[in-house]
């Protein structure tokens, strides 16, 4: 099926774009000085009035209602022009699925609230992680249910910005590792500077210190894993879907500039080695592209080893998007280089992009054990 | 055996002297050279700790913050250090060091910094165009200019100024520059010339003393018609412009040098049509040897700034892996791992040793190779600087020094020689800097969350490498240059930037 055929879904797609032409074309190199520019607060306030964020959650907790392919062509839409507002989208929805997974409706009901502002509301979390990878933050229980969280946590994104944070915790005397609510505002919580990244400056993350903060648990104890899998395996898509958003942009450009930029008396275009790169570009696009919505349907659909297609997506494009922006530089030259033009930050971004959801060789190395050990086909 | 005594199979490609540029010099040095590269490595680590790691991430910050900054605090510590003049001969008021050796320190700088180690090497890229055109009395005016701005504590440096708005490639090759659209005119006037137009993307720009701007005296034939000059900062006419805003390498400024009937005295004037008319090459020829000369040697630097940044890409992946357990297991423990790191090492090797076989070449057949014959290596080596000073400086003076160098230098040069340095320089620059691009992927990747940190260093290197894919000639030009003189020439009927419109 073609997102494009369905009314819904082109609705969907026609909006981003006139969102992202008429809020992000002009301003996204001043957006991407953050944090010596201020944070584009303005453009997420209009976002969530649009309804990007929330656009997974159900309807009935007065969410979007709507699924993961629409996810997927909203970020690959958005991130088309600037994918920074794409890493706030997709950290707030990855948190949200963890929520959503503990199948604990309580944990998600208290952080949808819809008072405040929309950094406010939104929900920060440590995207560029697997928490399996490891954890330095420990919890304890106290009296009445909740628990105090003490530790340091680094690359916490939307720190400094959301009024509250899921966290991966380890209880002590326990196995395994659990999530947590943890309000950024309220004591024993102190947040650093914004942490200065590759890419992605507009979507901010910062490191936390926690010394006896207050925090309520998600779901079952030491279930953060299982909770973590099931989130990434339906955010992989989305990953994959930001970092097409990224080669689009970067492959539009190239060609654009290939069109005008003179060389040896002709337009570059018309020198067959640019013209080699620009296949390469375009071609994996199309496979990206395919790839992309393949894996949101099959989420969608529930199909057989449709979290081993979303995972596969998120590696596979993260490495084209990775090399497309390489060359997307490339055919620009000099110019590439420069912040004047877009290619240098789709660059940047394209490899943040890639590290959503933890480290990239471990991630193969998991999917392959889930194959190895019988869990899913390749 | 009998088969080595047939000369023709040896010219076959790879041809004999084009793989073996290493097992011919090695007899050939002096051995001073080990003693001294052995010490430039040293110099350059112990500056590494003091200088370029502790302030390469402020640095960076800084420019990001404040775009127009200049690095002076670290332009007066290289100076200090003597890095502007440690690689200049002796006769023009130098240290002397052997010039291969500066490749060593810029991959030693390379590996904290590019942009710090562009800061440095840069300076020499503007040295080796003054050196391309062998006007001895020039050299010698600017060279000692560049000593003395170390022994006062005002560093003078030099620049080449040659990319200009609307080319960029085309200016490094005459193929493509007879075709290209150039605007910086030198016109012809009593006394010199009149420079107007604008370059960009001038490394170190606003820093430099000097700035070796190629114009040309007819816009409609630029590749018979190139001239080298000098022109000083605070001339009458030349100003400066924006400072880029680069992705990496944010330390070093890419200027933008702006020329308005600029006046540039004869005495300025490096090289032009007129001084070598009388070359036993065609002026296009001789434009492009000249070239080829400056880029032979800039571009094995340039190797070696990507081989540098492999090299610092590869220390913090493996700082990192040592240091970081990932799923309760330290990361270095993890075969994975093992082989990312070796991976990464053997990049670095590769690519260093690309750049020391382009210097070989440069000593047997370019620009190195008179510094390099042991009676000069020697000679000014333990010649006193006084005595040199006395006896030899007023040499470059005469006329006739430049005109014995030049026929040196252009018209004993063999074609097979300068496709040998040319062709390993290309090869150099785009292996080396394609490693250095790629050891840094590979570290933010094996760094995960930590990769993207700037407080991590990985980032920065990485976001500095790519630049080395750019400037120099794209490697895709670079590709190009290797086919036109290693490749091409054994192929009847093949022809390097002459793409026919029907092919694409």
């Amino acid at each position: 099926m073609s997102a494009k055929a369905d009314p819904e879904l082109s609705m969907l797609c026609e909006m981003a774009h006139q969102f992202a032409n008429g809020e992000l074309t002009d301003t996204c190199q001043d957006n991407d000085r953050f944090p010596i520019a201020p944070l584009f607060g303005g453009v997420l306030e209009k976002a969530r009035e649009v309804g990007f964020f929330d656009l997974t959650v159900p309807e009935e907790l007065e969410g979007g209602g709507m699924d993961m392919v629409a996810l997927c062509l909203a970020l690959q839409t958005l991130c088309r022009y600037d994918a920074s507002i794409g890493g706030v989208v997709f950290t707030d929805a990855l948190a949200k699925e963890v929520l959503v997974a503990s199948a604990d409706p309580a944990a998600l009901t208290g952080v949808l609230s819809r008072e405040g502002d929309a950094l406010e509301s939104l929900i920060a979390f440590p995207s560029y992680r697997d928490p399996s990878e490891g954890t330095s933050l420990t919890a304890i229980a106290v009296d009445g249910g909740s628990h105090r969280l003490s530790g340091d946590i680094e690359s916490v994104v939307l720190a400094g910005v959301a009024s509250t944070a899921v966290l991966p915790a380890v209880i002590e005397g326990r196995d395994g590792y659990s999530f947590f609510t943890v309000s950024l505002n309220g004591g024993g919580v102190t947040t650093g500077s914004p942490v200065q990244g590759l890419g992605l400056r507009a979507c901010p993350a910062a490191d936390l210190s926690l010394n006896g903060a207050q925090a309520a648990i998600v779901g079952k104890a030491g279930e953060g894993a299982r909770y973590f899998d099931a989130a990434a395996a339906r955010m992989g898509a989305a990953a994959a879907a930001m970092a097409l958003g990224i080669m689009k942009g970067s492959f539009e450009e190239a060609l654009e500039y290939a069109r005008q930029r003179r060389q040896g008396g002709r337009e570059i275009i018309n020198w067959s080695e640019v013209r080699r790169i620009l296949a390469d570009m375009a071609i994996k696009t199309r496979v990206a592209e395919m790839l992309v919505f393949e894996a949101g349907y099959s989420v969608e659909e529930k199909e057989e080893g449709w979290e081993q297609s979303s995972r596969a997506a998120s590696l596979a494009v993260g490495q084209m998007a990775c090399e497309l922006t390489d060359d997307g530089i490339q055919v620009l030259g000099g110019n590439g280089y420069m912040e004047d033009y877009g290619q240098e930050k789709r660059f940047r971004d394209a490899r943040q992009v890639q590290s959503l959801l933890g480290l990239v060789p471990r991630r193969k190395l998991e999917y392959v054990r889930r194959v190895v050990e019988g869990e899913s086909e390749y | 055996m009998r088969a080595g005594g047939n000369p023709a199979l040896l010219e076959r490609e790879p041809r004999f002297e084009d793989i073996t540029c290493s097992l011919a010099s090695v007899p050939k040095l002096p051995r001073a050279v080990i003693k001294e590269t052995r010490d430039v490595i040293a110099i350059a680590r112990a500056f590494n700790d003091r200088v370029v790691k502790p302030r390469a991430l402020e640095l960076d910050r800084r420019k990001r913050e404040e775009p127009d900054y200049l690095p002076w605090d670290f332009v007066e510590e290289a100076n200090r250090a003597g890095f502007y003049s440690m690689f200049i001969p002796k006769l023009f008021g130098g240290h002397g060091i052997n010039m291969p050796a500066l490749s060593y320190l810029l991959e030693e700088l390379s590996s904290g910094c590019s942009a710090m180690s562009n800061l440095v090497g840069v300076h020499y890229l503007g040295i080796a165009t003054l050196c391309g055109s062998f006007n001895l009395k020039l050299m010698n005016r600017l060279m000692r200019d560049v000593a003395e701005g170390e022994r006062t504590g005002k560093p003078c440096l030099i620049s080449l100024a040659i990319t200009e708005p609307g080319a960029g490639t085309d200016v490094e090759e005459m193929d493509l520059i007879s075709r290209a659209k150039v605007t910086c005119h030198a016109k012809k006037v009593a006394g010199g010339y009149r420079v107007n137009g604008t370059k960009i993307f001038i490394s170190n720009g606003h820093l430099s003393t000097w700035h070796m701007v190629i114009g040309y005296s007819d816009l409609e034939r630029p590749e018979v018609n190139t001239v080298l000059m000098a022109v000083k900062t605070g001339d009458e006419g030349f100003s400066f412009g924006r400072q880029e805003h680069k992705m990496g390498q944010k330390g070093c400024p890419a200027s933008e040098l702006i020329f308005e009937d600029c006046f540039v005295p004869e005495e300025n004037v490096a090289i032009d049509d007129e001084q070598a008319k009388n070359f036993k090459r065609p002026i296009k020829e001789t434009n492009m040897q000249l070239i080829d000369y400056v880029l032979s040697v800039s571009r094995a630097g340039v190797g070696a700034f990507g081989t540098g940044v492999a090299r610092g890409a590869y220390e913090e992946a493996l700082s990192f892996a040592s240091e970081t357990e990932v799923g309760g297991t330290l990361l270095i423990n993890q075969e994975w791992a093992q082989c990312m790191l070796s991976e990464m090492y053997k990049n670095v090797a590769l690519a260093r040793l690309s750049y020391i076989e382009s210097n070989y070449a440069n000593g047997l057949h370019g620009m190195f190779k008179l510094l390099q014959w042991k009676p000069v290596f020697y000679l000014q080596k333990y010649m006193p600087a006084k005595m040199v000073d006395a006896l030899l400086a007023p040499f470059c003076e005469m006329k006739i020094a430049t005109t014995l160098f030049r026929k040196f230098y252009f018209d004993m040069q063999k074609t097979n020689e300068s496709q040998c340095t040319s062709g390993w320089a290309s090869l150099s620059k785009f292996a080396a800097t394609d490693a250095g691009v790629k050891n840094c992927q590979m570290a933010v990747e094996m760094m995960g969350q930590a990769g993207l940190r700037h407080d991590c260093r990985a980032e920065k290197h990485l976001r500095d490498s790519k630049l080395l894919q750019i400037y120099e000639g794209t490697n895709q030009l670079n590709r190009i240059n290797l086919f036109k003189n290693l490749i091409g020439r054994s192929v009847p009927g093949a022809r390097a930037f002459e793409e026919g419109e029907g092919t694409s």
